[in-house]
């Protein structure tokens, strides 16, 4: 399986993969929402997106909406993970199409529980590279 | 503009956070990072005190909508490199670069701050990070609404939330 | 930082409590945790009377002191809908014969034993609030020890890293409302809640029966001895068609042989459930979905 992490923050980035890699998912990056389109047009089509709110050029929420007005990406897995925490925002993000939201500062775990929630049944991997 | 908003005006104050809630969600921040074990000890640091530190990173966010403000972070140079190491998986702190700091530096006030504008009336948008090596400077239509001295393995962190100063009534 | 002493010093033995850890709770504990690991698991070690080395070698094969490791290592990580596949289990398999059999009264109640800071309870009451028809009443009865606990049950109020785990992003902008850096469950769900002050192994007076108890990796911090005489006495708190959950390392196959003739075990999809004996049979899992697939 193939995550996108979207984060204008390299730091941000770093941390979720470390910890989505560890679930066995492959990992691309991108720095905004317009970086990471440009990857999927371009045939790199994730399982999963985890996506922030704010970023320079094209926001989360832009790009949420624009891969839902895509049908060919309908199987693509949408997860917020943000330091957006208004009650509203997260209802707004949902309606446009995020299955999944995660408000940032957050845990290892939380990230796991919620991929589990999307039925994303993480395969652990264990230091000797074997999947328990 | 209609009536009930002129006879709101008397009570045009800008609401402040909590400075239990801003220790709260710092601390939540640390935590996510380095683990529930690393603890934010409290500062004694008496008012208007600029922050004890010359050689310090800075950075900003600003909130703009229903609730106006800005929430900035100060954090002694060799903490912010330990923070950074910790956030970009690099072994050895000294081998963070400046770019890497000032993006490490900018999530952490990302994450504060986004905190902040959750816990304040809405809709407000929250800007990007702004980041400087060195003290933050402010313009004086700011004021000091709210402040958080710690200390983080024996280094000075500080968490400043700023309104803007209230026009003559 | 690690305190790299007598205890955990071989690779090994932390990576596989590691991976124990993560596989059970999706907990993460990376290298240079060890010396947590260590500090936590070093009373179960010695409880037992052995090294630390060899207790974890032990979890290979002992179910109970697995759950024990995980529980000691997750202290004040209770997450809503832990587990997921008993509440799967519920929502699929228990309340469609409850709701047949409860038709004249429309009126179910459900116990939460060892509720702890409530998540448990309070999944329940979201599973309820979306799966009984209209005109239906529950209520929870949420017990514990600890009476800090209970105050934070009644409160109903959770942080943000709580509501970041486990909870599905379309029920916390349902049932819980910001208040300052935490959410607030909706009164909706809360009044449904009844708190009380409760130790397992005394009496159980005043509870009423309940449809459904869950006793969820509770029974392992007893005695064989108080275990078999609080499973005897959860005998009389169940409706005879109701259904009893235990943790998934929990069982009765080990208690007296009363207690294995009076408690049938069920098997729903991946979780046993406990019934009493002369209960109807039923309850199979219908086809499995994940428990919240949200939005689109």
């Amino acid at each position: 399986m193939r995550a996108l992490i979207i984060d204008d923050s390299r730091a941000m980035r770093s941390i979720l993969r470390k910890i989505v890699t560890q679930l066995g998912f492959e990992t691309d990056e991108a720095g905004d929402g317009q970086e990471a389109l440009d990857k999927m047009r371009a045939g790199l089509v994730p399982d999963l997106c985890l996506v922030d709110w704010n970023m320079p050029v094209m926001d989360g929420y832009t790009f949420i909406t624009s891969v839902r007005d895509n049908p060919e990406w309908r199987d693509v897995t949408l997860m917020m993970v943000t330091t957006e925490s208004e009650q509203r925002q997260i209802v707004r993000a949902l309606a446009a199409g995020a299955h999944e939201y995660v408000i940032k500062p957050f845990t290892p775990e939380a990230i796991v529980q919620k991929l589990e929630l999307l039925g994303l049944k993480a395969k652990f991997v264990t230091p000797d590279g074997a999947i328990a | 503009m209609n009536l009930l908003a002129f006879s709101d005006a008397s009570s045009f104050e800008t609401e402040t956070p909590d400075i239990d809630d801003v220790r709260g969600v710092t601390e939540d921040v640390w935590a996510s990072l380095l683990g529930e074990e690393e603890i934010l000890l409290p500062r004694a640091v008496p008012p208007g005190t600029p922050f004890d530190k010359d050689d310090v990173w800075s950075s900003a966010v600003t909130i703009s909508g229903a609730w106006q403000g800005a929430v900035t972070l100060e954090v002694d140079a060799d903490a912010a490199r330990q923070l950074t190491s910790q956030m970009l998986g690099i072994p050895n702190p000294e081998d963070a670069e400046e770019s890497d700091v000032a993006d490490a530096v900018g999530e952490l006030v990302n994450m504060i701050g986004g905190n902040v504008k959750g816990m304040m009336p809405g809709p407000s948008t929250l800007s990007l990070p702004a980041v400087a090596a060195g003290r933050a400077a402010f313009s004086n239509d700011m004021h000091e609404a709210c402040r958080l001295d710690v200390s983080w393995r024996g280094a000075p962190v500080r968490v400043c939330v700023h309104v803007p100063v209230a026009s003559d009534d | 930082m690690a305190a790299d002493g007598a205890g955990m010093t071989t690779p090994t033995a932390f990576a596989s409590v590691s991976a124990l850890v993560r596989r059970e709770t999706s907990m993460i504990y990376d290298e240079g945790k060890e010396y947590l690991v260590e500090a936590r698991l070093a009373p179960l070690a010695a409880a037992k009377g052995l090294r630390l080395e060899e207790y974890v070698a032990r979890l290979a094969f002992d179910a109970v002191e697995r759950q024990k490791v995980i529980d000691a290592l997750t202290i004040n990580e209770t997450s809503f809908f832990r587990d997921h596949t008993p509440y799967q289990a519920f929502t699929d398999a228990m309340l469609p014969p409850l709701l047949d059999a409860r038709a004249h009264t429309r009126r179910l109640r459900i116990w939460s034993a060892a509720c702890s800071s409530g998540q448990e309870a309070y999944s329940i009451a979201m599973l309820l609030d979306q799966h009984l028809p209209a005109g239906w009443d529950y209520e929870i009865v949420a017990t514990d020890i600890s009476t800090q606990m209970l105050e934070r049950v009644r409160n109903g109020r959770f942080s943000q890293v709580e509501v970041n785990r486990g909870l599905p992003a379309t029920s916390l902008v349902r049932y819980f409302t910001r208040e300052g850096r935490e959410w607030e469950i909706s009164e909706r769900l809360r009044s449904h809640i009844t708190v009380r002050h409760l130790n397992l192994a005394a009496p159980y007076v005043g509870l009423g029966t309940f449809d459904v108890i869950w006793l969820r990796n509770v029974l392992i911090y007893f005695d064989a001895e108080t275990k078999a005489d609080i499973m005897r006495r959860m005998l009389p708190m169940l409706a005879l068609d109701g259904f009893l959950l235990l943790g998934s390392s929990e069982t009765t196959l080990d208690m007296p042989a009363d207690l294995a003739t009076a408690w049938r075990r069920e098997t729903i999809g991946r979780v046993q459930a406990h019934r009493r004996a002369g209960a109807p049979t039923g309850g199979t899992l219908p086809t499995s979905t994940p428990l919240a697939r949200t939005g689109a």
